[in-house]
């Protein structure tokens, strides 16, 4: 139990890295359920694609990291928008188990894609800084400074955007009622791509984020874990995902630790934790930690 | 008035006709199929009995997942765990207490059978939120059978897990796997066939299309959702138990996500809402691949890119669910017995007669 607690603060820390990739990646969930009423199963690529484009742009071509990164984020945004019109433009209005379907199977597309391009089991991508930092009784990469900046930066962006500008109003509009949304003159089929574009920058900066190693099959784990940190916030809600990501980044460290250090246990059940969190929230308070509650139409 | 004697037997041969046509088709054909296809796989190097012993072990699991989605509307993306739990248990229970194959299978069922029971509170979700909460069951149970090293043997998984025997048979051969399968198959498939034609498949086809309706029907929508859930649980609990002793050896990867993904795909290509349609399903996500291996043997030289299948196979598989959901929503077997039902219809309407009533028991043979 000692060991426990002075290993704590290092949990804490290291769940502050997790909560930055997992608030962003619940922020692209939200973000596209919201406005088009989908959970989008392929947002976990997202992250994969970007993190693996842009080791290749820095590493195999050496650009420099920022221009890589730019580019990374550029196509990716590119991939959500072709995936917006190949994929789910066709389908829409067929049904949730259709759309659950479709994009499952642009998941698994996209995956064996990114499978053939970078097969091995791990890119080290390059991280924005270097170095270990050292506090008291933790220590950690300097990159997590990057991650806790953009996350911020981007919470921050995402707030002035849905609520200062136009198209957020047209976003929120489309969420609200999307009838009533065409009939003011929103064009909601835009709205539908510019939601998935956005998102697919927000999976895009959180497989950034979530270096220094990437592969192709770290989607499945991203998504899994971004989507119970959306569902904790309350599906829907932009900030709430802010909350959610806190939550699962840092029990999901906690509790890891716990198992490992005072039970004995794997700490292969890692991955586990946010997975039965998530069961136990849709359970036993779909409505998230925060949110008003659902009403389900007849 | 009665009829009596002859007349009466061929009612009665009239009426199995009619309300198991696909069955009476379909049996002697599988039953007859290793003697055309032993020689033809051997000529064209595919082992078609082989393989068609898999199609059998997915078909099982395959339709309980169609009683679930299809029928019942209820999605399950983590229908592999089941599979997992039964063919961990018969091989742990063969392999360590030297039980014998049908108990451990029949242990195994019913275990993904209770596990099924437990996990039924998330039936009450619906939509997207059953979809991620059943993947994430999918994926904790692959993330148990990693971890749970003293039971599972991790990684490594289990070796030399003994064949199948029944009550002192050995059932050992490729083709006597194969009739033990189909014989199994076919039964099943009756069994549910039987099953989405009475009470209960009316209750589920019922609450699939408006919960609140069937209820005010008198439908007892969270425990019909319960059994279901538990039959389709105990059906892969089943396959999982014999696939792990025809396979001989099971390890984590072959029970995660992927085989629920793979699952999802054989119901939703094959024919949503149709008993054949999972047959058709399993057929094409195991043929498939092994077709396109047998390639270079028939035509020589192939591209390099054919040869590397495997690397592609999750292109081509997602490729197809995307695909059909865009042009064929309701799966090959569905879908074109709609389209021949809507072209006699058209037919039907221009020599001037009326359009066919529908009878539910005419609706649910939409099998074949």
């Amino acid at each position: 139990m000692g060991a426990f607690f002075s290993n704590l603060p290092q949990y804490l820390v290291n769940g502050i890295g997790s909560s930055c990739v997992y608030i962003l990646m619940a922020m692209g969930f939200s973000l596209v359920y919201s406005s088009t009423g989908i959970i989008n199963f392929a947002q976990g690529e997202f992250a994969a694609i970007s993190a693996l484009v842009a080791y290749t742009l820095s590493m195999d071509l050496g650009l420099p990291l920022l221009l890589a990164v730019a580019g990374a984020l550029a196509l990716t945004g590119f991939v959500g928008l072709l995936l917006e019109r190949a994929v789910i433009r066709p389908l829409q209005g067929k049904g949730t188990l259709t759309a659950i379907i479709a994009t499952i199977g642009a998941s698994i597309f996209l995956k064996a894609g990114a499978r053939i391009i970078w097969p091995e089991e791990a890119y080290k991508v390059p991280e924005f800084t270097q170095g270990q930092l050292n506090l008291p009784k933790a220590s950690f990469n300097a990159q997590l400074l990057w991650m806790l900046g953009l996350t911020a930066f981007t919470v921050a962006a995402m707030y002035l955007l849905m609520n200062g500008t136009k198209l957020g109003k047209g976003l929120r509009a489309c969420a609200i009622n999307p009838e009533a949304a065409r009939l003011v003159g929103i064009d909601v089929s835009l709205m539908s791509m510019a939601a998935f574009a956005i998102a697919a920058l927000l999976g895009g900066l959180a497989g950034l984020v979530s270096a220094p190693f990437a592969n192709y099959g770290m989607g499945l784990y991203l998504g899994i874990k971004g989507f119970t940190a959306a569902v904790i916030g309350g599906l829907g809600d932009v900030y709430g995902a802010v909350l959610g990501g806190i939550t699962v980044g840092l029990l999901e460290e906690v509790v890891a630790g716990f198992l490992s250090v005072v039970l004995g246990v794997s700490s292969g059940y890692k991955d586990a934790v946010a997975v039965i969190l998530l069961i136990s929230v849709l359970l036993f308070r779909p409505q998230g930690l925060v949110g008003k509650g659902l009403v389900e139409k007849v | 008035m009665v009829k009596r004697g002859f007349l009466a037997t061929r009612g009665i041969a009239r009426r199995v006709w009619r309300n198991y046509k696909a069955f009476l088709l379909f049996s002697p054909f599988v039953l007859l199929l290793p003697l055309w296809a032993e020689p033809l796989g051997r000529s064209i190097s595919l082992n078609i009995v082989y393989l068609m012993r898999m199609v059998g072990i997915f078909t099982l699991t395959a339709v309980g997942l169609n009683l679930l989605m299809g029928y019942a509307g209820q999605a399950s993306l983590g229908h592999g765990a089941f599979m997992g739990i039964g063919a961990y248990v018969s091989a742990i229970l063969s392999t360590r207490w030297g039980w014998p194959a049908w108990a451990g299978i029949l242990l195994g069922t019913l275990l993904a059978a209770f596990v099924g029971y437990l996990l039924a509170p998330i039936l009450r979700l619906r939509g997207h939120y059953l979809a991620m909460a059943t993947l994430g069951v999918g994926i904790a149970a692959f993330i148990f059978f990693r971890e749970m090293t003293g039971l599972t043997g991790g990684n490594v998984g289990i070796r030399e897990i003994p064949k199948l025997n029944l009550f002192g048979l050995e059932i050992s051969s490729k083709k006597a796997e194969f009739y033990f399968v189909w014989l199994l198959v076919i039964l099943v498939l009756l069994l549910c066939q039987n099953l989405v034609r009475s009470r209960v498949g009316r209750a589920i086809r019922a609450f699939h299309q408006s919960e609140v309706a069937a209820r005010i029907m008198g439908v007892d929508v969270a425990s019909y959702k319960m059994k279901v859930f538990m039959l389709s649980a105990a059906l892969g609990g089943l396959a999982g138990g014999i696939y792990s002793h025809l396979q001989g050896y099971i390890n984590p990867s072959q029970f995660s996500v992927m085989l629920s993904i793979q699952l999802v795909v054989m119901v939703v290509v094959g024919g949503m809402e149709s008993i054949w349609g999972s047959v058709a399903g399993a057929s094409l996500v195991v043929f498939l691949p092994s077709l396109v291996e047998a390639l270079p043997k028939w035509m020589g030289n192939v591209p390099a890119w054919v040869r590397q299948y495997s690397n592609y196979e999750g292109l081509v598989f997602g490729a197809i669910l995307v695909l059909t959901m865009i042009f064929l929503p309701k799966g090959i077997t569905t879908s074109t017995v709609e389209f021949y039902r809507r072209k006699t219809r058209k037919a039907a309407e221009l020599m001037g007669e009326e359009e066919p009533v529908s009878i539910p028991e005419e609706e649910v043979r939409n099998g074949k």
